[in-house]
């Protein structure tokens, strides 16, 4: 996801609640094991950028490509002038358009809800990559594969939590398990209902990233001007 | 994600395999090729870490064998974070950083020292949920900073000069070589005789004319970074041991004009004992020259505090700043309000809010009333002020500007004690109209007096405290503090408006960006607001920090004190002492024009690196022989330094010895004649306490959690600061090191050979203190780490102190249960007794060795200025210099950070913020190259145009613009070392900082009271390059 790309339309509104509320819901019914889903309170964000450097030393992406990262925006209306702060990976949608697009079929939706990428099947022909409305993938220059959040997959299943969510300075970053009910991530989903917002809902994907604080303008492409990492001419 | 391939190329250290040669650690790219193997990565799991424990459904916990984590401290920045360090053991690497559960600079609230280390690590899991709640963090510097020990360009081995200074060419030389020419001297470099460290340690007076400039031991001089934890041990060589008054730190530099300020309300500008803003039950905080979550100490529990209080707490405040930073976030929906205002007229805004709050009597009036502790504690207040204390307000009199005694009007003192502590001030009683001494007093004093009193058989005018501060702030309306400021009349009084609603629940905060050449007065304004409402340990308004363990006192040894300990003596090279006492002074006065001296003297400050650089260079009052550089780095952190130093440093005639002890080569230290390589973050040895904002005692233990990569002694230890200081002190046969160096309270003695005859007997003071601490179990010190340390420990410790010292070192540190801060009563549970000063009479006395002029004794607007108190304007005019340059403090790079390869990926380098219109007017666009210029020169950056930055203001942040740090090729041992063009990316603001035209000799601009560098609002101009 470059930062240059958010300079086009404004997105719209999201109607009522998100409909992976419903999703997680329903799979605690069937008894699958998790529905693993993360909620950003916007308003505890910081802008300090831990969670992006924690992941890149969790999880060691090539040089200048990150699975996460936290956009940050200057904002003038109306005589005011404010920060504003969204940290961006991948949405693990429950209709993911990158998996579909696949000819291998190495991206896939876990049982627990990741969208991962078995780097073993993957040919590195970028299908996903094109297909994934959050530009959240990005092919690993190093490995030759598609590569993005996989939610930590590897440190959930040793119990542990993402290591952008453990480093998370402002506690922006919640994650959880959707099936169970009494989790954090259930507890802010339903004390927020009605105010939670996704990226782009209007692409109908489903995300398992839900925001609290979203300013509508920003579910989708955004118009702003990046206050941070302006690339130099000799750079560009 | 985000694909940054355009900046790839540019991104991969030139050198490459070069990089293994003699002096350089090895690259980072090798070390991660040796951690995770072929590139090729496997399953879905790719090349991301493997997990370093496991936690089961049931809460059971199994560490991965191949790596371990220990708790320990960050160095990313002067915060010091308690942190968790996770190493491959493999290759003694670290991984990864995270927070430590127990420390309340990473955790909120910490966890108990009682928790296990095995439930510290359990609490930190997904399991029932504990690693949300329980969630301890580092920030992204702390995250990354990680790769300045393994960056290709960091020194490992002992290295000498050869050829000139600054010429980058070395030798490697042995630990034992430096260390024996650094203290014998003689011809080292071929230039001619160099005195040595024996040779400098003279207790002859430096000028037999000025006996009071101190033995020519003090030729020897150390400069320290911040306090990292370990100034006790350099203390004790220099000082104690060799016998030198000169040491500094890097404060001068850093936020001393805010230290200072906070200093005089708290009665210490020597200490500087200050408060900050208690996040969790403020109601409206204010913040100038400061800007939390952007930056501060600490910065991450600032920002940690500031996101939930915003969030879900009561929290609404302002960042008065001339420049938008993350403070502000718009999700909050305004909880947070960004002013704008003109760099270096802060005192100007506030002075404009007190006079409001002055004349609308939106003062807490019960509180400035509290004439002594006594009836301030039973009127039920947290502090008290002396804003009823009665100052000689009489023009001429011998004592104007100083507290009226009650020997004055006529109490019984015994006349040694006239003048002194047990002459009480005098207050006007309240119910009576009649003068009292202040301790006396048993009911509230007269807030406003302005009055005469018999005084000696005369009539002298006399005047309250607060009288006087009122005085100070009529001097303008509020509407010429606002046409000054730049911020609108109704904005400055609504902000006053709104500091005054909230009772003691409201705060106001300062730090860096007050370094103005108004600097000074701006902090002490900002900070008089919070005596003004009178909310000072009280919660929801401002608290001194809980502090630290002591570690060095005792209960076990006493590391304090030793036998033959010196005294240091003399006129410290900052002139950090009165100007009057000086022979100079004398001489002049007998001549009939004391002033001006020949430089300024800032008697109410501690010392100051700032002026250290204009006192070598002019020998005034007298140069040094040596200079020591321990992590310091002060020509790329003191604004305009560099070509001072640069002509300075070059002739080592000027200065015959500069040594630095340090990882890297950085802008100072490539001057250097000898480095000495340290042990660099998590390899090295130290204890910290918190510099503010931490309710509760806290003390973090620094300890090795991996093998230094540094060098070996002949002796097979790690060559570091804390070794070169020892080996130092023996070689010269200092006293307090060696055999029988250290006093037990067994009464035995016992050695400092190595560095763990000093830190693992501190701790053990440490864990002693008070209640001791518990025990570290088996289990804790296996899963800690601290395993490596028990052999050590075992040699040095007697057996009943092992355990209680490895539960320190398993836990980070002694950290005070976070529930016992406030007392229930909401009062804070380290007192501050003292009285907060609304005039400061310290401060009143003294004098300006340039003008001869006293200082208020309570804030005043001052434009900024230089030392013979012309304005910067009169000598800069606006029209041409229309803008004016700022620093801004950067969310992740730092001074030294900028090795940090990851990081400089994410944040490359620093465009210049202009703002939108003045862009408009220059025909500047964003991405442009400009040109930056103030009369000290020009450089060449990259334009960013902004909204979020005051009209008429540049903003550089800092960390850029390095040309050291591996920025240039140094050649060591004939072998060219790596360079990396991307570690010079940027700009460096302090390139721009300008000298003070009107010294005698070159100096940098500072604050003209307090000697502390000015940075923010240096004259400037803008063009296209």
């Amino acid at each position: 996801m470059d930062r240059r790309d958010f300079f086009k339309a404004v997105g719209r509104i999201a109607a009522g609640p998100p409909a992976a509320l419903a999703a997680g819901t329903a799979r605690a019914a069937t008894g699958s094991a998790h529905h693993w889903a993360m909620v950003v309170d916007i308003r505890q964000c910081i802008g300090c950028q831990a969670c992006t450097i924690a992941c890149i030393m969790e999880n060691r992406p090539p040089e200048n490509e990150f699975r996460t990262i936290v956009s940050t925006y200057e904002v003038a209306e109306g005589g005011r002038v404010d920060s504003y702060m969204l940290p961006r990976l991948c949405n693990h949608c429950d209709d993911p358009p990158c998996v579909p697009v696949c000819p291998v079929g190495a991206t896939f939706k876990a049982a627990d809800g990741e969208v991962l990428i078995d780097a073993d099947r993957c040919v590195g022909c970028g299908y996903c990559v094109q297909a994934c409305p959050y530009d959240a993938r990005f092919l690993n220059a190093e490995t030759g594969t598609a590569d993005k959040c996989t939610f930590c997959a590897h440190r959930l299943e040793a119990g542990l939590l993402p290591a952008c969510v453990e480093t998370c300075v402002g506690n922006a970053r919640v994650f959880g398990d959707l099936a169970d009910p009494h989790s954090e991530v259930s507890r802010m989903l339903a004390e927020h209902q009605g105010e939670v917002r996704v990226l782009k809902p209007e692409q109908n994907t489903h995300p398992n990233v839900f925001y609290i604080g979203l300013d509508p303008r920003f579910q989708g492409r955004v118009d702003g001007a990046p206050t941070l990492w302006r690339p130099t001419p000799e750079r560009a | 994600m985000t694909s940054r391939r355009n900046v790839l190329k540019a991104g991969v250290a030139v050198g490459g395999a070069a990089a293994f040669g003699v002096g350089f650690s090895e690259t980072g790219e090798h070390v991660v090729e040796n951690l995770f193997g072929a590139k090729k990565t496997n399953g879905v799991v790719g090349r991301s870490l493997a997990p370093e424990m496991r936690v089961d459904a049931k809460g059971g916990l199994a560490l991965n064998p191949a790596q371990r984590v220990s708790y320990t401290m960050c160095m990313g920045c002067t915060t010091q974070c308690g942190v968790r360090v996770r190493i491959d053991t493999a290759t003694e690497t670290v991984v990864r950083v995270a927070g430590n559960p127990y420390s309340p600079m990473s955790t909120d609230p910490q966890l108990p020292m009682t928790a296990s280390v095995r439930e510290s690590f359990i609490s930190l899991s997904r399991y029932d949920e504990e690693g949300l709640a329980g969630r301890s963090t580092a920030c992204g510097r702390g995250n990354a900073v990680l790769e300045n020990m393994i960056s290709p360009h960091r020194v490992t081995v002992p290295l000498k000069r050869i050829g000139p200074r600054n010429s980058g060419r070395w030798q490697p030389v042995s630990f034992e070589q430096l260390v024996k020419e650094v203290v014998e001297g003689g011809d080292l470099f071929g230039e001619g005789h160099v005195k040595g460290l024996r040779e400098i340690r003279s207790f002859e007076p430096i000028d037999p004319a000025q006996p009071e400039l101190g033995p020519r031991a003090n030729r020897l001089a150390i400069e320290v970074s911040a306090d990292d934890g370990r100034n006790a041990l350099v203390k004790r060589f220099l000082m104690e041991g060799f016998g030198s008054i000169n040491m500094t730190g890097h404060g001068s530099y850093c936020g001393g004009a805010f230290r200072a300020g906070a200093g005089a309300v708290f009665g210490d500008t020597k200490a500087m004992p200050h408060a900050k803003p208690d996040y969790q039950n403020a109601e409206f905080i204010l913040f100038i020259g400061t800007a939390p979550a952007q930056a501060g100490n600490p910065f991450k529990r600032q920002g940690m505090l500031l996101a939930k209080a915003r969030t879900t707490g009561k929290l609404d405040y302002v960042v008065v700043d001339p420049v938008l930073g993350n403070s502000d976030n718009m999700a909050t929906k305004h909880r947070g309000r960004w002013v704008p205002i003109k760099p270096g007229t802060d005192a100007a805004l506030v002075l404009g809010m007190i006079r409001w709050m002055i004349d609308e009597n939106r003062i807490d009036a019960k509180f400035l009333g509290q004439p002594n502790l006594k009836v301030a504690k039973t009127a039920g207040e947290a502090a008290w002020s002396n804003a009823t204390h009665l100052v000689v307000a009489e023009p001429g009199h011998p004592r104007h500007g100083a507290f009226l005694r009650a020997s004055d009007i006529g109490l019984p003192v015994a006349p040694a004690d006239r003048y002194k502590e047990k002459d009480a001030f005098v207050v006007i009683d309240a119910a009576s109209g009649n003068p009292v001494a202040h301790d006396a007093a048993t009911g509230p004093a007269a807030l406003y007096v302005e009055r005469t009193l018999p005084v000696g058989g005369a009539q002298v005018k006399v005047a309250s405290s607060l009288s006087l501060l009122a005085a100070n702030a009529r001097m303008h309306t509020v509407e010429e503090y606002s046409a000054i400021c730049g911020v609108p009349a109704d904005t400055i009084v609504g902000l006053a408006r709104e500091f005054t609603s909230h009772g003691k629940k409201a705060a106001a905060d300062t730090h860096g960006g007050a370094m103005s050449g108004s600097g000074f007065e701006a902090a002490f304004a900002i900070v008089m607001l919070n005596t003004l409402v009178g909310n000072l340990n009280v919660k929801g308004g401002t608290f001194v920090n809980g502090g630290g363990f002591p570690a060095y006192g005792g209960p076990r040894y006493r590391l304090a004190s030793f036998e033959g300990a010196i005294a240091p003596k003399g006129v410290p090279i900052g002139r950090n002492v009165p100007y009057e006492k000086t022979s100079e002074f004398r001489r002049k006065q007998a001549a009939g024009k004391p002033y001006p001296a020949e430089a300024p003297w800032y008697p109410i400050q501690p010392p100051l690196s700032t002026e250290w650089w204009a006192t070598v260079l002019s020998g005034y009052p007298y140069g040094l022989d040596a200079l020591i550089l321990f992590g310091s780095n002060p020509v790329y952190g003191i604004p305009g330094l560099r070509p001072m130093a640069e002509k300075l440093l070059n002739d080592p005639r000027k200065l015959q010895l500069l040594i630095s002890v340090d990882p890297f080569i950085n802008e100072s230290n490539t001057y250097a004649d000898y480095i000495v390589p340290e042990a660099a973050m998590y390899e090295s040895w130290g204890f910290v306490s918190p510099w503010a904002d931490v309710p509760t005692k806290t003390m973090i233990t620094r300890w090795p959690v991996v093998t230094p990569k540094t060098a070996k002694t002949a002796d097979g230890e790690p060559v570091c600061g804390d070794m070169f200081v020892i080996a130092l002190a023996k070689a010269l046969d200092l006293p307090g090191f060696g055999k029988d160096a250290i006093k037990g309270a067994d009464g035995r003695s016992y050695p400092l050979d190595r560095p763990e005859d000093w830190w693992f007997r501190a701790a053990a003071n440490m864990a002693f203190l008070g209640q001791p601490v518990g025990d570290a179990t088996d289990d804790d010190i296996a899963l800690s780490g601290v395993s490596r340390l028990m052999p050590a420990l075992r040699a040095t410790l007697p057996e009943e102190e092992l355990r209680k010292v490895a539960c320190l070192y398993s836990r980070g540190g002694r950290h005070q249960p976070g529930n016992q801060g406030w007392t229930p009563e909401g009062v804070a549970a380290w007192p501050f007794e003292k009285p907060l000063n609304v005039w400061h009479e310290t401060l009143a006395l003294a004098k300006s060795a340039i003008t001869g002029k006293n200082h208020s004794g309570a804030p005043i607007w001052i434009e900024p200025s230089f030392a013979d108190g012309s304005t910067v304007t009169r000598h800069y005019p606006e029209k041409d210099w229309p803008l004016l340059l700022v620093s801004q403090k950067s969310v992740l790079q730092g001074s030294r950070s900028i090795p940090s390869r990851r990081l400089r990926n994410l944040h490359p380098d620093n465009p210049v913020a202009v703002h939108r219109q003045d862009a408009d007017a220059l025909g500047i666009r964003s991405g442009d190259a400009i040109r930056v210029s103030t009369p000290a020169g020009s450089v060449t950056g990259v334009a960013i145009v902004r909204d979020g930055i005051a009209r008429g203001v540049v903003a550089i942040e800092h960390g850029y613009g390095h040309w050291e740090f591996g920025a240039r090729t140094h050649v060591i041992g004939g072998k060219e070392m790596p360079h990396d063009p991307n570690i010079a990316a940027g700009v460096s603001q302090n390139d721009l900082g300008i000298l003070d035209p009107t010294r005698k000799w070159p100096a940098v601009y500072v604050d003209p009271i307090t000697g502390t560098a000015a940075r923010q609002g240096l004259p400037a101009r803008v063009e296209r390059a």
